[in-house]
């Protein structure tokens, strides 16, 4: 980072970079929001498929002279909603596996679009990382809209999303809309994804969305708890880890990556220290 | 509360070309409180997710009140289905997640709310109901996870219960319980359908665990029925020598039947 902070010596940050607080602080908590549903759907892959699923469609799109964010938009949103057909018992695949096979299908088209690409390789291989520093305005209204849109759906469907969370086959034999509010879910992950991708990159976002959702159900006690915890401990690992990386003049992806690891080695230790009971 | 009747006709349910579920004929009249026992993989936990509507039969025909559950659109299957209390097997919930008992006694509810509707007070009044009669008064603001197998047992049942359920389904309620447990689980279920002439289905292993009030057992093997009848005919020597290959008789205990070996003694 310092090739563009130049120098760190005030201790106010720079003007320039609020821009990048409020990115990263819209990005780690609908991470974070999104996080709570899918570490409790234990589909943690679900990130890195969305992910690399919206990486390959940005540049297929780029290749084919397509828009570069409806496209990928799109294919993400078609995939996630694609998972919606797994159903842990009634497939002879277990869902994680299925994903693993997915990703690793879109990891290889990613890179073989990279193999394709003939000029500038630079903005494609900064999908890995993302360019939170480099945001724009209107990126973030973008990931504003997407996270609202997420928070509405939260509290829309929050007694369907419950029971889908604790039992998806209780839900689907008592009558609940399981597959409908799930496919929802799935889509919205898609779009969430996908257009945060572009700021925070396909590796870590992955982390923003296992981690502070891992610590909040360390700690929490009740659903409202959980959710509220994890979209919040997801914006103070983005924004804990971009001022870290500000002020210690390191890699800004990286320190991210590592507050929200440190977000949940801190629940993780408080539980055990304190020997909360539930 | 009223019970709902069941019926199969023609079932089968194939997995992996294999017919794991070959039904012929099989009515539960509204009402009744009928066990479903047989042999491991038996198609015990089958049948009840084909009656649910979980596994759609490759042949067959299911219906709830006369009407059948394979025609229905996904939508109107959603409604037929809020009549369906659902007990599963401890490997088909979350029972890590922080979810509190009142949380999930809540979810009994969830289906009988349109899309978009919250639930209101006179919802969680019929969810604070059920969490008295269960017993678990105490436990409301706990975590289901911290719970005992027992009680979260208790939860469950709670939940189905907070349903209004016109069938109820419980598939193993007593497995991994210890005998203390299983009999408390059991007497609840019995007075429940005592109470609420809810239709009751219960799957179990165990003989003893079916409550005086089961008046009738169904005993698979291989997916298909040995035996239909009152538990006194099919729990003779002869029948269960035919499903578990073995010497077994029964012993029966205030009015529950528990299944012994005949040549060991020894019992379940």
């Amino acid at each position: 980072m310092s090739f563009l902070l130049g120098q760190t010596s005030s201790l106010a940050i720079d003007p320039f970079f609020y821009t990048v607080i409020a990115a990263g602080a819209i990005a780690g908590a609908s991470c974070g929001l999104l996080g709570a549903y899918i570490v409790a759907l234990r589909l943690p892959f679900i990130g890195v498929f969305i992910s690399h699923t919206a990486m390959a469609g940005t540049i297929f799109a780029y290749l084919l002279g397509l828009n570069p964010t409806v496209g990928p938009v799109l294919v993400s949103t078609l995939a996630a909603m694609s998972l919606a057909g797994i159903r842990p018992g009634r497939s002879r695949l277990d869902p994680n596996v299925a994903l693993g096979i997915l990703f690793s299908l879109m990891l290889g088209l990613t890179f073989l679009g990279i193999g394709l690409t003939q000029d500038s390789r630079t903005e494609i291989l900064g999908l890995l990382w993302g360019s939170i520093l480099f945001v724009r305005g209107e990126s973030v209204v973008v990931i504003g809209v997407a996270a609202l849109a997420l928070a509405a759906f939260a509290i829309v469907f929050n007694k369907e999303l419950k029971v889908l969370l604790f039992s998806r086959t209780i839900a689907s034999a008592t009558g609940v809309h399981e597959t409908f509010v799930y496919a929802l879910f799935l889509g919205l992950c898609g779009i969430i994804l996908a257009v945060n991708l572009p700021l925070v990159g396909g590796l870590m976002i992955f982390s923003l969305i296992t981690n502070p959702a891992a610590a909040a159900y360390q700690i929490c006690r009740g659903h409202r708890a959980v959710v509220l915890a994890s979209t919040f401990l997801g914006a103070l690992s983005a924004v804990g880890g971009f001022i870290a990386s500000y002020y210690l003049n390191l890699p800004t992806g990286a320190c991210i990556v590592l507050a929200s690891a440190l977000v949940f080695a801190l629940a993780a230790a408080c539980r055990t220290l304190t020997r909360r009971t539930d | 509360m009223t019970g709902g009747s069941l019926s199969l006709s023609q079932i089968s349910v194939r997995r992996s070309g294999r017919a794991i579920l070959s039904i012929d004929h099989l009515t539960i009249p509204a009402g009744a409180f009928v066990g479903i026992i047989g042999t491991n993989g038996a198609g015990k936990t089958t049948l009840l997710k084909t009656c649910a509507g979980l596994i759609a039969p490759a042949e067959g025909t299911v219906w709830i009140d006369d009407v059948d559950l394979g025609r229905l659109g996904p939508w109107a299957r959603c409604r037929l289905r809020k009549r369906i209390g659902y007990i599963p097997q401890s490997t088909e919930y979350n029972a890590e997640l922080p979810f509190t008992v009142r949380e999930v006694v809540a979810m009994g509810r969830t289906s009988l709310k349109p899309l978009l509707i919250r639930l209101d007070r006179q919802d969680y009044a019929v969810v604070d109901r059920w969490i008295e009669t269960l017993g678990l008064g105490g436990r409301r603001d706990q975590t289901f996870r911290s719970l005992s197998g027992g009680e979260q047992q208790k939860v469950l049942i709670a939940r189905a219960m907070a349903q209004d359920p016109e069938i109820l389904m419980l598939d193993e309620p007593c497995a991994n319980l210890d005998f203390n447990w299983k009999h408390q689980i059991s007497e609840i279920v019995e007075r429940l359908y005592r109470q609420t002439n809810v239709t009751v289905l219960m799957v179990s292993h165990e003989t003893g665990v079916l409550p005086p009030a089961c008046e009738r057992i169904v005993l698979f093997r291989e997916g298909r029925i040995i035996a239909d009848g009152a538990p006194d005919a099919v729990l003779s020597t002869e029948v269960l020598r035919r499903a578990y290959d073995g010497a077994f008789r029964v012993v029966v205990a205030e009015g529950r039947r528990y299944t012994v070996n005949a040549e060991s003694g020894g019992g379940r």
